[in-house]
């Protein structure tokens, strides 16, 4: 059945040791993903949707569970099939935003000449022409983080992982590199699983969305959304959605705030 | 420019005070600058001197020698102690306590393992430089942003490629401000180990006018070595620049 998911998440957990004692951060999930698809995980902050994203990068062990790529068990970073992209755009401040969208080439070895081509045809359509030689500090908040992700397409890779890459920017700024990550999904066709707290965002890009419930993080439900794009989130499917979603994350959320006290 | 200005006219005051005070003082210990370029010539001519060149040049030896060995013995333990966690959490405290202790209180023992000759002196001019550059790696270590990091790993880069890549550019501002003090204090270590005891080196010319009551050719020599190390770390100061515009 889960022949040809991109992605397998097998009854995962994970738990941090802390000074005050083992933490659980993500608890028995399974989820599956299906080629070029865009799941969100959406929960309250600190219901360990990072950490299960950070998982399926390889970035953390799961301490139960396995998780597959294209079919295969991972024990750390895949490059070749997943690239990631953080909340901090982490541009390396020492190199012009096309050296940036390189990096991640020069670390397999491919040629200075075409490392800057591809470079350069990632970051014509992001409408950063003409900044390729700019340092990330010449950049404005927006800008930087679609270098970082530029720099995560470079790598060809048949899946993005997102934490919360908007996160960081304004609103308006927020909407309007949602309009264009449509775009740049529906151009590139990958596979892409969004970590977010905004129920907003959640609807305005996902196919599906996993609801994780407070900590520890488990997926307590997981919804269709069965909208065309543009997506008008003022639409009447847009509302009742909305409204699932919140009835869903409210109480979480609620949760998590005793929990923080 | 007009920054210049300001420093070159605080110059000028700082010397006619100096004149002014020099010259309502005893002439044999109170050395104004108008007497300095007379005196200047003199050492230079080495009239009553010892020759200079080979004292500059032997002393010029020992500060390149202590400063390779103080980057070389700083870089090491720095890395060392930063990026091997057990053995940072062993030693770091060690290092800070004997940081704390003022560093001329070793200088008699390095003089009796080394003797008068410059291998105590490079020994000291070690000694000194040797902590600015540990700290300065420590600290550089420790202000790499973890994302940066997360990022080359989750690209596939490995340990060495993560370091030379990613840590070291991004150690870079902190580290050429460690190496540029490291440099200053080698310098002072040098000298002042020549200052204490030596048979020569210009620190023993230094002392040797002083010795002989000779307090112009020693003002001036004094002067030399201020101009020298002002030049050395104007050089330092640039590179550091230079550097932390690279490395935003």
């Amino acid at each position: 059945m889960t022949t040809g998911a991109p992605i397998v998440v097998e009854s995962v957990s994970k738990r941090y040791e802390t000074p005050s004692g083992p933490v659980p951060a993500v608890e028995t999930v399974s989820l599956t993903v299906r080629p070029r698809e865009f799941v969100s995980l959406l929960g309250p902050s600190g219901c360990g949707k990072s950490t299960l994203l950070a998982m399926i990068g390889g970035l953390v062990p799961p301490d139960a569970g396995r998780i597959l790529i294209e079919g295969t068990p991972i024990s750390g970073p895949t490059p070749s099939k997943v690239a990631l992209v953080f909340q901090d755009p982490g541009l390396f401040p020492w190199r012009t935003a096309l050296d940036n969208v390189g990096f991640g080439l020069e670390l397999t070895g491919v040629g200075a000449a075409r490392r800057r081509e591809i470079a350069l045809s990632l970051l014509e359509p992001m409408g950063l022409k003409g900044f390729e030689s700019k340092y990330p500090r010449e950049l404005s908040g927006g800008m930087r983080q679609r270098v970082a992700i530029a720099r995560a397409l470079a790598l060809d890779t048949p899946i993005l992982l997102m934490d919360e890459p908007f996160g960081a920017l304004d609103e308006q700024t927020r909407l309007l590199m949602g309009e264009w990550l449509v775009e740049v999904r529906h151009r590139t066709q990958r596979t892409i699983v969004f970590v977010t707290h905004s129920l907003h965002e959640a609807i305005a890009l996902s196919d599906r969305i996993a609801v994780m419930t407070a900590r520890p993080g488990r997926i307590k439900d997981v919804v269709e959304v069965p909208l065309p794009y543009p997506r008008a989130l003022d639409g009447p499917d847009a509302v009742a959605l909305h409204a699932k979603l919140w009835a869903q994350i409210r109480e979480e959320s609620l949760r998590a705030m005793e929990g923080r006290r | 420019m007009r920054i210049w200005l300001w420093r070159l006219g605080l110059l000028l005051i700082a010397l006619t005070l100096w004149e002014a005070v020099a010259r309502m003082l005893n002439p044999i210990l109170y050395v104004g600058p108008s007497r300095l370029p007379g005196a200047l010539a003199r050492v230079l001519a080495t009239r009553d001197l010892p020759p200079l060149p080979g004292h500059v040049w032997l002393t010029v030896g020992e500060i390149a020698a202590a400063y390779v060995l103080a980057v070389a013995g700083g870089l090491w333990v720095g890395f060392l102690l930063g990026l091997r966690r057990t053995v940072g959490r062993i030693y770091e405290p060690l290092l800070a306590t004997l940081y704390a202790v003022p560093s001329v209180v070793w200088y008699p023992s390095l003089m009796l393992f080394f003797g008068l000759g410059p291998a105590s002196k490079i020994a000291f001019g070690f000694l000194l430089g040797f902590f600015p550059v540990t700290l300065a790696v420590l600290a550089g270590i420790r202000q790499v942003p973890a994302t940066l990091v997360t990022v080359a790993v989750s690209m596939g880069a490995r340990p060495w490629t993560v370091f030379r890549k990613v840590m070291l550019p991004a150690m870079a501002s902190t580290m050429v401000g460690g190496l540029r003090t490291g440099l200053a204090l080698s310098v002072v270590g040098v000298l002042v180990g020549e200052l204490l005891g030596a048979r020569a080196g210009l620190g023993y010319v230094i002392n040797y006018a002083y010795g002989l009551m000779m307090t112009a050719e020693y003002a001036a020599l004094v002067v030399l070595v201020a101009a020298a190390v002002l030049l050395l770390d104007g050089a330092g100061a640039l590179i550091e620049a230079r550097v932390k515009q690279w490395a935003g």
